[in-house]
């Protein structure tokens, strides 16, 4: 269930040059379009090590043939292109599909019925889509993934002309009330939303001991090349997010371009909201991971939570 | 009359207490609060003790605390034996000299035994990062390392071992960065550049779920945490007439307050003067870097981890105000009940 960045997509892309002709100029404008199929299922999700367990989930998946994956497919596009995305719900629920800042259709897909939404991607950067029906239990249960908008044409900047970065991850957190929430939902019962005590934190989908070794969340390269890591909560609790070894820069703070970027050790992303940061590597060994209490756990099982390292090698 | 006894004078004359105010020099500021300072390249000693802490409610809850030099005391002061001591001060490119002794200590068995230092902030190598998993030894260390003047700020000591429980116990405390003279002196800047303070003053927030006290291993106790006091500088301050630390300045001065989030929920900061409004004050560093640019704010939010320098210039007319700190949950940003720690700066 990790995020595999050239997996998600479901056709290939269509290039198409658009030459638009102006009163006094002529711009040449490079579009490209990308499209995905969803399927809305509901399934299991497993967290493997000490502490782990596997939970009821809603998910969204890119293969009509398995379960639902958390969080879902990565989603991937560049600056100023055409996105389509076609969901069939095939769950027993109402559902949507909304990429927060970008679509603004929140009216449901009925179970058993598909929407198709199209959408030029607005400025580059990361992007929490989720399902945002039912009192965030939806979102809870695993309905949830992100957009990445890169810079056009897919150079190594953050945006266009933006800060430069040598390699990049995704990083989506979240968290889950096994008991109260999933196994409830799960089994067709009505959840009381008041309550919310998560036992589970993942990274990708993983706890900290996957979390600690999947080549897709380690951020791992030489010392000195400088890391873009773009974090998305798409769980319910703030997640306060500590890094050893060095100070990194906010560059964008929920969407919002930071052209004097603070320093920091430990960054707050508030839930259902992302940032994204740059971080120099340095040589050795260090974990990254959150700094409150049981969001390091599984189910109170330490570092089987939100963990992971940053190699320099 | 030389400085120290004017100084003297003013500070008796302005507040009528038995704090004496320290001599105002160019490279030295004066010190608030009662927090034991160590010079952390003077070669310290760090070991852990454990401390039965009698609570607000009557109710006892069993915390480790670092103590330098074999403690002993088990109560302020001394070898600084208490949740968020003592503090550390190391100036820039001189070598800290930092030992850890685990003998005797209190802890957990098997894989969670022993201690270890993680030096939070300072970028430091592999082999002084403090955490076991990377390859720290539990059963004591030697740490030195120097680092540069961009740390010039506000960083924090912690034990790295199964952090969810070792960091809950007490085992925290500041580590100042200080900018340095040609002769090695520390001196009274923010930052590497910036501004100076006549006063300074270490306010450390820590949360206490007394289950996490209780419990070890892998437990699921450690799976939901619900915090029932409220800490700053290891004491609670559940009003402002009984605030976790009281200490006085003189009218005019500008103090330095550092801030030092090691709890677990989500924070606000603010200054409140006797008739409940917002003071503001300025922010110079974050997480123990200098800011690109300062910000003057009536609040400040530190979520777990996080650290803050301010400054705030006193009024010239003598009076109080209130530093507090409000704790939040993760989820909502609610505060928690009776979750407002207040302290007292009176001038």
């Amino acid at each position: 269930m990790t995020i595999a960045l050239a997996l998600a997509r479901t056709s290939a892309r269509r290039l198409f040059v658009a030459l638009l002709c102006l009163p006094l100029f002529l711009i040449s404008a490079v579009s490209q379009a990308a499209s995905y199929t969803l399927y809305i299922k509901a399934g299991t999700h497993t967290i493997n090590g000490a502490g782990g367990t596997t939970l009821k989930v809603w998910g969204f998946t890119d293969n009509a043939g398995t379960g639902p994956m958390v969080p879902g497919p990565l989603l991937e596009s560049q600056e100023g292109e055409t996105v389509m995305v076609t969901v069939y719900n095939q769950h027993t629920l109402a559902h949507n599909f909304v990429v927060r800042g970008v679509t603004t259709d929140t009216a449901s897909i009925p179970a058993g019925s598909s929407k198709t939404y199209s959408f030029t991607t607005p400025k580059a950067g990361t992007y929490l889509v989720s399902d945002t029906l039912n009192n965030n239990i939806n979102r809870e249960m695993g309905l949830h993934g992100a957009l990445v908008v890169r810079a056009a044409g897919g150079v190594n900047q953050a945006w266009t002309n933006g800060p430069s970065f040598d390699l990049e991850r995704v990083w989506i957190v979240t968290d889950m009330d096994k008991p109260r929430w999933n196994d409830i939902a799960g089994n067709g019962g009505s959840v009381s939303t008041g309550t919310y005590k998560p036992n589970f934190f993942m990274m990708n989908g993983l706890g900290g001991h996957d979390a600690m070794h999947d080549p897709n969340t380690v951020l791992q390269d030489s010392p000195g090349k400088v890391g873009l890591v773009r974090i998305v909560n798409a769980g319910q609790f703030d997640q306060s997010l500590h890094f050893h070894a060095n100070h990194f820069r906010v560059i964008d703070d929920d969407g919002l371009r930071l052209s004097n970027p603070e320093y920091g050790d430990t960054i707050n992303v508030q839930a259902g909201t992302t940032a994204m940061v740059l971080f120099p590597l340095r040589s050795g060994i260090y974990p990254m991971h959150v700094h409150s209490a049981q969001l390091e756990t599984a189910n109170g099982v330490y570092l089987n939570g939100v963990a992971t390292l940053l190699v320099g090698q | 009359m030389n400085r120290k006894m004017l100084s003297m004078k003013i500070g008796t004359a302005l507040v009528g207490l038995a704090l004496a105010l320290a001599p105002l020099t160019p490279a030295a500021a004066a010190r608030l609060g009662n927090d034991t300072v160590l010079n952390a390249a003077s070669g310290v000693t760090i070991n852990v003790q454990a401390l039965d802490k009698t609570m607000s409610d009557g109710k006892t809850v069993r915390f480790w605390v670092w103590c330098a030099g074999g403690g002993g005391s088990g109560g302020m002061g001394g070898g600084g034996c208490y949740p968020s001591g003592p503090t550390l001060e190391l100036g820039v490119g001189q070598q800290l000299n930092v030992s850890l002794s685990v003998m005797m200590a209190p802890q957990e068995n098997a894989p969670y035994n022993g201690h270890t230092i993680h030096w939070h902030g300072l970028d430091v190598a592999q082999s002084e990062d403090g955490v076991p998993e990377t390859g720290a030894s539990v059963l004591g260390d030697n740490y030195s390392f120097s680092v540069d003047s961009r740390y010039v700020g506000s960083h924090m000591y912690h034990c790295h071992v199964h952090t969810v429980k070792h960091l809950e116990m007490g085992m925290y405390a500041p580590l100042v960065v200080k900018a340095v003279d040609s002769a090695g002196n520390f001196t009274n800047v923010i930052n590497s550049g910036g501004p100076t303070y006549d006063y300074e003053w270490n306010l450390m927030y820590s949360s206490v779920d007394p289950a996490y006290h209780t419990a070890v291993g892998d437990s699921t106790v450690f799976a939901d945490y619900n915090p029932k006091y409220f800490l700053i500088n290891g004491n609670e301050g559940r009003s402002s007439t009984a605030p976790a630390e009281t200490v006085t300045a003189a009218v005019g001065k500008k103090v330095a307050i550092r801030l030092f989030g090691v709890q677990s929920v989500n924070t606000t900061f603010q200054i409140k003067n006797a008739s409940g409004s917002s003071q503001s004050f300025t922010v110079h560093n974050k997480d123990g870097y200098k800011l690109p640019s300062t910000q003057t704010l009536t609040s400040l939010n530190l979520s777990p981890g996080q650290t803050a320098d301010v400054m705030v210039t006193l009024p010239t007319t003598s009076g109080s105000w209130y530093p507090q700190v409000t704790f939040k949950n993760l989820r909502n940003g609610g505060a928690y009940s009776g979750g407002t720690v207040y302290t007292r700066l009176n001038f």
